[in-house]
């Protein structure tokens, strides 16, 4: 009866029949109605006036939307398309889909690395090869100027070219001469410095001096007795010109 | 709770999944609905698509009509006010955050077309119970937001809905009575 009197009160079943309580509140008033008949009563004759009065002012939709509900509930095909299996099967199927593009993806990165890695080998392996060339050349040349069987020989250069100097390594053992020319000084495109040595008067070509060059082995002349350095045509002389002699030295 | 007898078949064969049920019940309360829907959200097209929605939505729900607690016509006529509140509230949520309530900054002056005027019992009532019970029942302002539109306290607003429901309960017996006396001479 407490109830009642409350809900009456406050106008909670107006409420409740519009939808406007909380939840607590609608429990409240939905065993309210079940347990009490005059109540229930009551709110039947409100619902019944609401429901005259909404068919007194009811307006007739345009037919259209009763064809497009129908439309929208008879689409089996759009539904039986997402039915369980359907996404159980699709899901399964993206799954391996994008495991698959991320084992691809994978495996085309290692195979990159892999390559890249095969270049910066054979890159290895040919700075290696020259290293080596480069030590064995090396360590030949100083076996040469540094051994005990070597003759040092500086050779200066005369009034033609005060400031040249150039030192030949001679080794009558090995019958090896290396000449460091890069004190010498520097000539314009179409002249050359060339070695000679003197044999019984005669002057015999040992080779063409590249003053770019550190160390630059020469032909060995049997019974030399000096060596001399000329200025000659660029690529080299047969026969030397005498007055271009800038220096020599005697064994 | 009782229900149209006429009502108990179809609906049962609405709970089975029977769509012919649903056009039937469509046919009788489709008016009657969309004359609330319209009259909320005052836009044809989009009181089509909503009176649509709630139809679609007593198709989806209708195994959670209990009618031991109301009449089907009330339970569908809280799906129709509650999908289009909701469906009013959508475009102000993207502007506006704090304030949910769907008609508080109403103008009072606004056009009303056609289509908003009440007939029936209700306009036979005083202006301010036909404002009053229009605001709560065809319009679907709340209790709170009712009284602030009328401009009067809260209590006074109360005062007017139920005085209000009691004339037209009076309305109706007396239309009633007169059915009765007609059928009684026709009989």
């Amino acid at each position: 009866m407490m109830e009642r009197k409350k809900i009456l009160d406050e106008g909670l079943l107006e409420k409740y029949l519009l939808d406007e309580l909380s939840e607590s509140d609608r429990h409240l008033v939905e065993n309210a109605i079940k347990n009490d008949t005059e109540l229930k009563k009551k709110f039947l004759e409100l619902e019944e006036d609401f429901e005259k009065m909404a068919f007194e002012n009811a307006i007739n939709p345009p037919p259209i939307v009763k064809d497009r509900l129908k439309s929208r509930l008879e689409e089996p095909k759009v539904k039986r398309l997402w039915s369980r299996p359907f996404v159980a099967a699709a899901s399964i199927g993206a799954i391996f889909l994008l495991s698959s593009i991320w084992m691809y993806i994978k495996w085309q990165e290692t195979r990159t690395e892999f390559e890249s890695l095969q270049k910066q080998t054979t890159v290895l392996q040919e700075r290696l090869d020259t290293l080596e060339e480069n030590y064995v050349l090396t360590n030949t040349r100083l076996q040469t100027i540094d051994g005990k069987n070597t003759i040092p020989l500086l050779m200066k250069g005369n009034e033609l070219s005060p400031d040249s100097r150039a030192i030949a390594y001679v080794n009558h053992k090995t019958k090896m001469v290396v000449v460091n020319a890069e004190g010498l000084t520097k000539l314009p495109e179409d002249k050359t410095y060339q070695m000679w040595s003197d044999v019984d008067g005669e002057m015999i070509d040992m080779g063409v001096l590249e003053t770019s060059e550190e160390l630059i082995t020469l032909k060995y002349i049997d019974k030399a007795e000096s060596l001399n350095i000329t200025i000659e045509p660029a690529g080299g002389n047969d026969h030397p010109t005498v007055e271009n002699l800038i220096s020599y030295v005697t064994f | 709770m009782a229900t149209y007898p006429e009502d108990e078949e179809v609906l049962k064969r609405l709970s089975e999944k029977d769509k012919s049920a649903l056009y039937t019940i469509y046919d009788k309360y489709s008016g009657a609905l969309y004359g609330v829907i319209i009259r909320m959200c005052r836009d044809e097209g989009k009181a089509e698509d909503l009176l649509q929605e709630t139809f679609v939505k007593i198709w989806q729900k209708i195994d959670t009509y209990d009618s031991s607690k109301g009449k089907f016509y009330t339970w569908a006529y809280r799906i129709a006010k509650n999908t289009t509140l909701n469906a009013l509230r959508k475009p102000k949520q993207l502007i506006q955050t704090e304030d949910l309530s769907v008609y508080k900054d109403k103008v009072q002056t606004e056009i009303t077309p056609d289509f908003a005027q009440l007939t029936g019992a209700i306009k036979k009532l005083e202006p301010h119970h036909q404002e009053a019970i229009s605001l709560v029942y065809f319009r679907g302002y709340t209790h709170r937001e009712a009284y602030e539109e009328m401009g009067v306290p809260l209590g006074t607003f109360k005062s007017y809905v139920r005085q209000a429901l009691s004339l037209l309960r009076e309305s109706y017996k007396k239309e009633l009575i007169v059915l009765w006396f007609y059928m009684g001479i026709l009989i």
